[in-house]
């Protein structure tokens, strides 16, 4: 009883307050320093939780906003929301996709549904790889190649409690491509493959590492923040052959190389072009080199600017890179 | 009252339960020789012709609702709607979020707080309301709180009906305890992506996600609050001629209150559980600051909006405690009487006050001369804590795996399939008869026939990872219950301990486990031990609180007789407080074990591996490995449900009753 009654009361007064409050203006503007204004339907671009996939999207927002006159909204999800979302048009566009992480979700929805848009490459290329502290190859140099990994005793400087007597062997974030339990097995290595989980977790078994000079072999990729922060050597595996990506393909268990360079792509909602044909074409022309995404990136994990902050810096310090976007 | 504690005190045993009781240990020893023996020569493999090929219809069904989404009736005339629905629901709620400005709406929590319970709870929620700005990003925390306030107000008219039905039919709470049980273990990342597919991305999908996750507690306890009213009670209803609907609004319900409060208490708590999840759907809120946070390993950071989602958690929480906290608010009972709609009215006033104020300044963002910068501080603390005790925590670490984690696991691996279905089923029939015998013997026989994975260089049964991850389940189990039953105990019996203990319980129940997920692995280490850490500090706190609950529970009149008789306090608390209290500290160590089950997931964020690394997969590579994921989920859902059953039985069964 009580407390329907004084709900009653709180809603009434509500009612007042609005009443009273009428007057008060909105004000939507996001007025951050030297933003463009805008008008019309937003473009949306995902940004998804690494650095280089938040500037791509910053930088593209700035360029769009402030020569097409289009508001570009960004939207923070995880990379296999944004291939839902660019199939049902809650997402425009994303412009950084790890092919070998994707491969499917191309077939799914670029080749067979064809509600998504294949938009051309990045620019930057990318490569995974099992990687050693440089302390460890500073005291034992055969590990620089994985032969020096087929010696039991070298591998068991790697062991932990959860690989027992043989080397652990460190994955990530299972979301990203591994073909390491197979490269493990194919190529005989005394070593037990553990998934950490996480990209937390392997970061943070990197940092353990170098804090008490144990060594750790785990698959990591560039580019990668934390690559600037510690000194991570890359293990020579097998070259890629002809026989290793057919084996990837058919999924026959037999990889026994090292990863293939990965070539980031754009993709768009297949909406897009009727949506804004300004806009997609832009997306498409859009390129950026290996060097210029640091640059920015730079700016973001060393300088401590927010991504807008930092692609504005970047859009007024480079006119001639994005003008041949707009022809 | 005498009556009513007088029949629910535990029963003498007869001989004949004594007999039987022994009879039945002597069919269990043989079985147990009978079982060593197939143990040995029985082979290890589930046959092929068992697997029901979840995997396969699953993906199948995953692929066909991607690309029919937009064309199928029952997208257009079903989900759509709904989802716009929610998203409706949203956009009020932002509005009126938007419209009160940041000293509207922390008046409003402290005004609710004090008219629905007490001084204290108003000004614990207009604090904590007040520190999200402070710790948080203001407008970040908005759209999390709207989110959050969908999701417990749809959970709630859900939940209390379901509630009301299962303690009204037991055939009802049977079938619906089984579906709670699987909304309650089933690990989110299973039905991530198809909630995406189905509703979306963004707001709608999260409030789905949060409103699965969330109702159980709130049917749970209804029902567990409906069934302890004392039969006395609707006796008395009935003798003066209530019908049933005036017997369930005028008897029962305001009864049951407590635990309904309790209820809306843990949805509040539960909700705030998925917070950080479901951000990774694009919802843009404090969980995504906790993501970005550990993206870039800045714990403070993380720490400091999980701590805003804490501190927006306590708010709604001392909203809505009702007389719980009124009750016993001693500040409450010395301040002079009120009157009701004089305090109604200062309420009132207070909000449209807050609100003239903050439209008058144009108060759209916190100002930031009251902002704290807390990660600094957790920063440096964080790091002195790894500092100082990663070689003690690591070691002991290798030692739960090397000598505990790792025999068990051996040992249930070991076993044939067979074997442990059968040993299962026994312990099930000893504990209680055929009927869970069967129950427990179907969970696991179903497990066996979910197939293998594709693993290493050949494939893996789903049974083997079923049985790694029991193993680190029965370990983080024990460890719970040895920390949180003397806790909770406690905190029965002593209010200041209660008040005391309660922010770190929150704490621990609502801190997203992405905020302690650094720490952890930087002290135990990737792997099993670390997954049973997180567990374990998930599963505590409504071990504790139920407990607690149970214990003040207990009628006065048994415990103040027992102390008439010269019982001593510790007698009273043992031999009359713990045996009344049992029904609640069982379901408190019930819900231990579906917190541990349910944490399975977060424990492969940080390498326990085994079934939640499967079930998180789906996630991770929908369009791969979405068929497997759900074979995982399912096998964590079997597993849940056989050992829930079995605890329960055990609860039953000591009483001397035979069913």
């Amino acid at each position: 009883m009580r407390t329907s009654g004084t709900k009653r009361v709180l809603f009434a007064g509500v009612a007042i307050a609005s009443l009273l409050a009428a007057c008060g203006s909105d004000d939507t503007s996001g007025g951050g320093s030297g933003a463009c204004t805008t008008k019309g339907d937003a473009i949306k671009l995902a940004a998804n939780p690494w650095t280089g996939s938040a500037v791509n999207a910053a930088v593209a927002k700035r360029v769009i906003e402030c020569n097409l006159g289009t508001p570009v909204e960004i939207v923070e999800i995880d990379e296999n929301a944004t291939w839902v979302g660019m199939d049902d048009g809650s997402i425009d566009a994303v412009l950084e996709i790890w092919p070998s992480g994707h491969a499917a979700d191309k077939a799914t929805y670029i080749e067979e549904k064809k509600s998504v848009v294949d938009l051309g490459l990045l620019g930057p290329s990318a490569k995974i790889g099992w990687y050693v502290p440089k302390f460890v190859v500073d005291e034992h140099p055969e590990l620089a190649t994985f032969e020096g990994f087929k010696d039991p005793e070298l591998a068991k400087l790697f062991a932990t409690a959860e690989s027992g007597d043989l080397g652990q062997f460190t994955m990530g974030d299972p979301s990203y491509v591994t073909y390491d339990e197979q490269i493990i097995a194919n190529l005989e290595l005394p070593l037990k493959y553990v998934v950490a989980g996480s990209e937390a977790a392997l970061l943070t078994s990197i940092d353990k590492a170098f804090a008490d000079k144990t060594p750790i072999l785990l698959q990591f990729w560039q580019p990668h923040w934390k690559q600037s922060k510690v000194e991570l050597v890359e293990v020579k595996l097998p070259e890629v052959t002809q026989a290793c990506t057919d084996s990837a393909a058919s999924a026959d268990g037999g990889y026994a190389c090292d990863y293939p360079v990965d070539e980031l792509y754009k993709a768009a909602s297949a909406g897009l072009e009727t949506k804004n044909a300004a806009a997609f074409a832009l997306l498409s022309k859009l390129q950026l080199t290996t060097d210029q995404q640091n640059e920015v990136a730079a700016m973001v994990d060393g300088e401590g600017k927010t991504a807008d902050e930092a692609a504005a810096a970047w859009a007024d310090a480079n006119k001639d890179v994005w003008s041949a976007w707009l022809g | 009252m005498s009556a009513v504690s007088v029949e629910s005190l535990p029963e003498l045993e007869s001989a004949e339960v004594v007999a039987q009781r022994r009879r039945k240990r002597s069919i269990a020893l043989g079985a147990f020789v009978v079982l060593a023996t197939l143990a040995l020569v029985m082979s290890h493999e589930v046959p092929s012709w068992l697997d029901l090929n979840i995997q396969t219809k699953a993906q199948q069904a995953y692929k066909w609702t991607i690309i029919h989404r937009q064309s199928a009736p029952i997208f257009t005339h079903f989900f759509q709607p709904l989802t716009d629905f929610l998203q409706w629901l949203y956009d009020m709620g932002m509005h009126v979020l938007e419209f009160l400005r940041w000293p509207g709406v922390v008046a409003m929590a402290g005004a609710i707080g004090w008219r629905t319970g007490g001084v204290r709870a108003g000004i614990g929620a207009a604090a904590a309301m007040l520190g999200v700005g402070m710790v948080a990003d203001w407008n970040l925390a908005m759209i999390t709180l709207d989110i959050m306030l969908v999701s417990v107000l749809i959970a709630l008219v859900l939940g209390i009906p379901l509630g009301i039905w299962t303690a009204r039919s037991d055939r009802a709470e049977r079938v619906i305890r089984v579906l709670l049980d699987t909304a309650q273990v089933m690990p989110i990342f299973v039905y991530f992506s198809p909630v995406q597919v189905f509703f979306g991305i963004k707001v709608p999908p999260a409030i789905i996600v949060t409103v699965i996750y969330a109702l159980p507690p709130a049917v749970r306890l209804t029902n567990h609050g409906l069934r302890n009213v004392p039969v006395v009670l609707n006796e008395v209803g009935e003798s003066f001629g209530a019908n049933a609907r005036q017997q369930l609004f005028k008897v029962q319900l305001p009864v049951a209150r407590r635990a309904i409060l309790l209820g809306l208490n843990q949805v509040i708590m539960m909700a705030f559980g998925v917070v950080v999840l479901a951000s990774l759907l694009g919802t843009g809120d404090l969980g995504q600051v906790v993501l970005n946070g550990l993206q870039k390993q800045k714990v403070g950071d993380a720490a400091a909006a999980g701590l805003g989602i804490v501190l927006l958690a306590i708010s709604l929480d001392r909203m809505s405690t009702g007389e719980r906290s009124h009750k016993f608010s001693r500040l409450g009972a010395a301040m002079p009487a009120v009157p009701r709609r004089v305090a109604n009215g200062v309420a009132v006033v207070a909000v449209v006050l807050a609100v003239v104020v903050g439209q008058a300044l144009n108060a759209t963002a916190f100002p930031a001369w009251l902002t704290v910068d807390v990660a600094s501080p957790i920063d440096s603390f964080v790091t002195w804590v790894q500092d100082t005790f990663r070689h003690q925590t690591q070691a002991t670490s290798d030692f739960l795996v090397t000598y505990i984690i790792e025999p068990i696991e051996n040992l249930l691996q070991w076993l044939p399939w067979f074997v442990v279905v059968v040993a299962v089923s026994f312990i099930g029939f000893v504990s209680k008869g055929w009927r869970l015998a069967t129950g427990v013997g179907l969970c696991l026989f179903l497990i066996a026939a979910l197939g293998t994975i594709p693993g290493g260089d050949g494939r893996v049964l789903l049974w083997d990872l079923a049985m790694a991850t029991l193993s680190q389940v029965l370990v983080a189990i024990v460890l719970s219950v040895v920390i949180a039953l003397p806790l909770g105990m406690i905190s029965g019996r002593s209010d200041r301990f209660e008040r005391f203990l309660r922010p770190f319980l929150d704490i621990a129940q609502v801190l997203p486990a992405f905020v302690y997920l650094i720490p952890v692995v930087f002290l135990f280490g990737v792997g099993r031990s670390a997954g049973v850490v997180a567990c374990v500090i998930y599963a505590v706190p409504p071990c504790i609180r139920l407990t607690s609950l149970g214990m003040r529970e207990v009628p006065h009149a048994p415990r103040e007789a027992a102390t008439s008789f010269g019982a001593t306090g510790q007698q009273e608390m043992r031999m009359v407080q713990l045996p009344l209290a049992r029904k609640s500290i069982l379901l408190g160590i019930n819900q231990t074990l579906m917190m541990v089950l349910a944490t399975v997931i977060i424990a492969a964020l940080v390498g326990a591996g085994g079934l939640g690394l499967v079930a998180y997969e789906a996630t991770a590579k929908p369009n791969i490995k979405l068929g497997q994921g759900v074979a995982g989920g399912l096998a964590i859902v079997l597993l849940a449900i056989m050992l829930d059953r079995v605890t329960q039985a055990w609860g039953t069964s000591k009483q001397g009753g035979n069913q």
